[in-house]
Parts: C-alpha cells; sequence; structure tokens
C-alpha cells in the first residue's frame, strides 16, 4: 500500500492525542493536581486537532467530509468520525467541571472521555482490521495494535507534560514502561506473524487447476490509480533498516530514558526526550504499516509468491518504489 | 434481479475492444459514469478505465492431468457487483450503494469524499479515482443504456458486450435460470474471481475449454513408406 503522508501523520498524532487524554483523565481521577492536567488536555487537542487536519488533507474531495457521518452502522471510518467528534463535548464537559471543582461531574465526564477516547481508538484500528484485501491488517494484531500504540505514546507523552512535581509520577513511569514494553513485544509478534507473505496464486484466484501463473503484460503502458495506491515495491534493505529505526526510536530508547529517569531525577529531562523519541518511531512504525501491507490488487499486477525483492514482479506497471 | 456479467476465459483474444468501448461510452456519460482521461497524448498518459484487461501465461502442472490447458489467458476484469460488497459497507459517507432492484453497485457523486476507502476494500481494482473530479469511479454495467427504451432491444446492453468480437461477453439477470448468462454458468461451469475471499462476486467466468486432443496415433502406428525410408537414407548419406 502506499504510504500516504497525511493519513501516517493523523493515526500518530491522534493515537497520541487520545492516549494522552485517556492517561490524564485516569491520573486526574487517581487525584492528579490540575496543572498538569490542563497542560496535557491542551496538548492532546493540539494533537487531535493537527490530527483532523492532516486526515482531511488525503480526501479528494474535502468538501464532502461532513457527510463521514453517515454509515455509522456499517462503516468504521463512519463510527471513528462520529465517536472523535462525540469526544469534543464529553472533553469540554470534563475540563469545566474540573475549573468549576464539580468532583461528581468531573467523575463522570472523566470517564465518558476515557470509554469514548478508546472508542476512538478501536474504531481506527478496526477501519484497518475488517479489510479482508490486506491479510496483514485483517487480524487482532491491527485491533489491538492501533489502541495499545496510542496509549503508550500517550502515557510517554504524559510523564513529559505531568512533570517530576506530578504526584504518581513513578507509578505512571512504571505504567508506561509496562506499555513500552507489551508494545515492542505486540510489534515484533506482528512482524514474526507474517514474517512470510503468502500471495494467493493467481491460476487459483482464476479457478485453473494446479499450474504456475505468469504476468505477460499488465494491460497498461503507465502506472495507474491501482499500481500508485496498492502496488508499492519497499527494498529489502531498507525495510529492515527502518524495522530496525521503529524498534529503537518507537520502543527501546523511549524504555532506556524512562528507565534511566527512574534511577535519576530529573524526570522532565528525560520524558520529554523520551516522548519525542516514541513519536518519530511511530511514524516511522506507521509508514511500514503501509508500505509493508500487500494488498490483493496486487496479484492482478504480477505479484508472486517470491515476496517483495525489489518489486520486480511489478516492475513493468509502474510501481512506486522506494 | 440480479445483473451481471459472464466473461469467457476461452474466447477471450485480450483485444481491449471492451476496455476501449466502455472508455468511449462512459468518457461521454458524466452523470452515470465519468471516466476521464489524463493528458492522453502526452508523455505519462493516464485515466480512469473501469475494464481492464490483463494477459497471463498459464501453464498447467503436468501431475494435474490438464496440459492441454495451457494456454495464454486474457482476463477482462471490471466492477463483478458483489453480493458481499464489502467496498459498500466500509463507505462512510453512503456515496457507494448497492441497488436493491437489480443489484448494480453505483456511486453518487455528489456524495463522494475521495478517502479510497472502498477502493482498498475491493479485491478486483474495480474502483478508480477520478483525480479531475475527486471522486470515485466504477464500471456502472451501463446503468444509462441497459434501460434506455430509445435503444432497439438488442443494444439495452453495457458497451463491452456489445464490443466484444469474439463473443466473449455476455449480460443478463442471473436470478433468471433461462437467462442466457444463467445458462453459459451451468453449461460451462462458470465460477468467480477469488471467490475464497467470500465477496460473492456476480460476474462469472468461464474456464477455458481443452481443446480435442488430435490423434496421432495411426500415424505413430504405421510403418514408415519406402519414399520416406528412402529419404532417411539419404540423409545418412549426406551426414557421413
Amino acid at each position: 500500500m502506499k504510504p500516504a503522508l497525511s493519513v501516517i501523520v493523523f493515526t500518530v498524532l491522534s493515537g497520541a492525542g487520545l492516549g494522552l487524554l485517556v492517561c490524564a483523565a485516569l491520573a486526574r481521577l487517581a487525584g492528579e493536581a490540575a496543572g498538569g492536567v490542563w497542560r496535557a488536555a491542551l496538548l492532546a487537542c493540539v494533537l487531535l486537532g493537527a490530527g483532523l487536519v492532516s486526515s482531511s488533507l488525503h480526501l479528494a474531495n474535502p468538501r464532502n467530509a461532513w457527510r463521514a457521518f453517515a454509515r455509522f452502522a456499517t462503516s468504521w471510518l463512519s463510527r471513528e468520525a462520529v465517536f472523535a467528534v462525540l469526544l469534543v463535548p464529553l472533553v469540554a464537559l470534563w475540563l469545566l467541571a474540573i475549573a468549576r471543582e464539580a468532583r461528581a461531574l468531573e467523575v463522570v465526564a472523566a470517564a465518558a472521555t476515557i470509554a469514548c477516547a478508546l472508542l476512538v481508538l478501536v474504531c481506527t484500528a478496526m477501519i484497518y482490521a475488517c479489510l479482508k484485501t490486506v491479510p496483514q491488517w485483517n487480524s487482532w494484531h491491527t485491533v489491538l495494535g492501533y489502541p495499545l500504540y496510542g496509549l503508550m505514546s500517550g502515557a510517554v507523552l504524559w510523564l513529559a507534560v505531568a512533570g517530576p512535581e506530578a504526584a504518581s509520577a513513578s507509578a505512571w513511569r512504571t505504567g508506561a514502561l509496562v506499555l513500552l514494553a507489551a508494545g515492542l513485544v505486540l510489534k515484533l509478534a506482528t512482524w514474526l506473524r507474517f514474517a512470510r507473505p503468502s500471495d494467493l496464486p493467481v491460476h487459483t484466484a482464476l479457478n485453473l487447476p494446479a499450474g504456475r501463473t505468469r504476468l505477460l503484460d499488465p494491460g497498461h503502458s503507465r502506472g495507474t490509480f491501482l499500481t500508485s495506491e496498492f502496488v508499492f515495491a519497499l527494498a529489502r534493505t531498507r525495510g529492515r533498516l527502518l524495522r530496525w529505526c521503529t524498534l529503537a526510536a518507537g520502543y527501546a530508547l523511549p524504555l532506556a530514558l524512562l528507565l534511566a529517569a527512574s534511577a535519576g531525577g530529573a524526570s522532565r529531562a528525560f520524558a520529554v526526550p523520551a516522548a519525542v523519541c516514541c513519536l518519530a518511531g511511530l511514524l516511522v512504525e506507521r509508514w511500514l504499516f503501509f508500505a509493508e501491507a500487500r494488498h490483493v490488487v496486487r496479484l492482478w499486477h504480477g505479484a508472486t509468491d517470491a515476496g517483495d525483492a525489489g518489486g520486480s514482479a511489478c516492475s513493468t506497471t509502474g510501481a512506486q518504489r522506494a | 434481479m440480479k445483473l451481471g456479467l459472464v466473461v469467457d476465459l476461452d474466447t477471450c483474444v485480450g483485444c481491449h475492444a471492451c476496455a476501449v468501448a466502455c472508455k468511449e461510452w462512459n468518457a461521454a456519460a458524466p452523470v452515470a459514469g465519468g471516466a476521464p482521461d489524463y493528458a492522453p497524448q502526452g508523455e505519462t498518459p493516464g485515466g480512469v478505465w473501469f475494464n481492464r484487461v490483463r494477459h497471463f501465461e498459464y501453464t498447467a502442472d503436468a501431475a494435474s492431468g490438464h496440459l492441454n490447458l495451457s494456454k495464454t489467458i486474457n482476463v477482462p476484469m471490471s466492477c463483478m457487483h458483489c453480493e458481499q460488497a464489502d467496498c459498500v459497507t466500509v463507505c462512510p459517507t453512503g456515496a457507494s450503494y448497492k441497488r436493491a432492484e437489480d443489484g448494480i453497485v453505483l456511486i453518487d457523486p455528489e456524495r463522494c469524499m475521495g478517502c479510497n476507502y472502498c477502493a482498498w476494500a475491493c479485491p478486483y481494482g474495480a474502483r478508480e479515482l477520478d483525480e479531475e473530479a475527486g471522486v470515485m469511479r466504477k464500471c456502472t454495467l451501463c446503468v444509462d443504456r441497459i434501460y434506455d427504451e430509445a435503444l432497439p432491444p438488442a443494444e439495452r446492453k453495457p458497451a463491452c458486450v456489445l464490443a466484444c468480437p469474439a463473443h466473449a461477453r455476455h449480460f443478463g439477470d442471473f436470478d433468471d435460470p433461462g437467462s442466457v448468462v444463467s445458462r453459459l454458468t451451468a453449461e460451462r461451469g462458470g465460477g468467480g474471481l477469488m471467490d475464497d475471499l467470500g465477496y460473492r462476486p456476480v460476474n462469472r467466468y468461464l474456464p477455458p475449454r481443452a481443446p480435442a486432443e488430435v490423434d496421432t496415433s495411426a500415424q505413430r502406428a504405421r510403418a514408415p513408406s519406402l519414399k520416406a525410408r528412402l529419404g532417411a537414407l539419404v540423409n545418412r548419406i549426406v551426414e557421413l
């Protein structure tokens, strides 16, 4: 799949923003002072706003974006939009309750905010996980991944925003470490699970007896919408390098920085670089999520069982290369 | 009604006439279709095609007992008007819809926001973004032809079906067991592409027929004639 920058930025930023909202609301429920919560809420709104703008950039016809709420019954994209918009009044109510020190209302609004933010994360995951056309996405790994990586980056961001003066800083550090470790394990498990991508052979797709099929001609002389959208060839060496970048920046370095923060005292000096590093790593992770996904339409453009290998099978079709 | 196409993989010669006729009809019918060209005479021509023909070389395994099926297989592909149309269910705006009366899957360009999600959900590559209008496009089964009573009945068919010089394309109602498409599918064992994925495509593809074997056993069994034996003798002398 083509790694579209707007969607990558959108999913990473809004995921982190939603995770941050959940963490801030949980911390506040546990008795955190209002100062850090305000900062976190402001940052979350900035992240979600930036994500929203970014998401609209990939629409070819954004004038009709307002219609995206129309198919709540069947479309996960519609559900994501509805819950994302529902989040706005819930967060506003929660912050109002904090400002007015209405404790009972605050608890209810915080719980609703947490539930709604988690729903948005699950909807984002299901947008990809429900596609049978992309086997790597059509899996519980995706359903678990989006919420987990969102909460993970949110927890690291919360540590950076709340600062060392936060009452529960050490507890949150432990929480962030657990989430980072869980994220690392899930990422590795996902890569292992789909280490050997298998395409359906064309003769099976055509209901022919067992045999060998080879694309002679894709039927077009230049690239098409289909080749630019679905036939993305990622060179093996580059893919491997980016995977190491993901592991290091997204998970390992933030883990090391937070562990160092647990040992030393100056939490923010470690927490801020950890948060920046984690977001940068997740941007690479998300780029790979798209670039490595193999849509079944590739089959009709000469994809074979042999794997990516620089996309030689698809070279005649004007495939994008990286 | 369950309208759809039958494509005969045995007789399709891969001439792209269906794809060209489709472009011709739909480029001029922006309401129902809309298949623009980008820089058709330029260095990098591009555009939206509702129907694309791919060409494969197929060699049957010797063990399968179908070696005589080995041939070039031309595969014209357009919207299969699936009964389980995920492109419709994933669409957030309701722009994609499947008509209850005849099963045709259509896009309302007035509602489409161009998010590409429906194209992602389609395993056949049947949907392409119109970069000029910013909306998704696809085969309409020539909905603006097939019901047009101003046309003679024989011409109330999709443009691709009318254009096919090999009669490899047929149009009709799969709900009607007596229709040409139902009969052809039953007689020839037609199947859907990638049926395993569960989209229940309506369009059927008729498999290539094994060519009748030419019996050469008589020639091989017959003793070589005097002329042939003389010829062989001359050859051997020349080769000395």
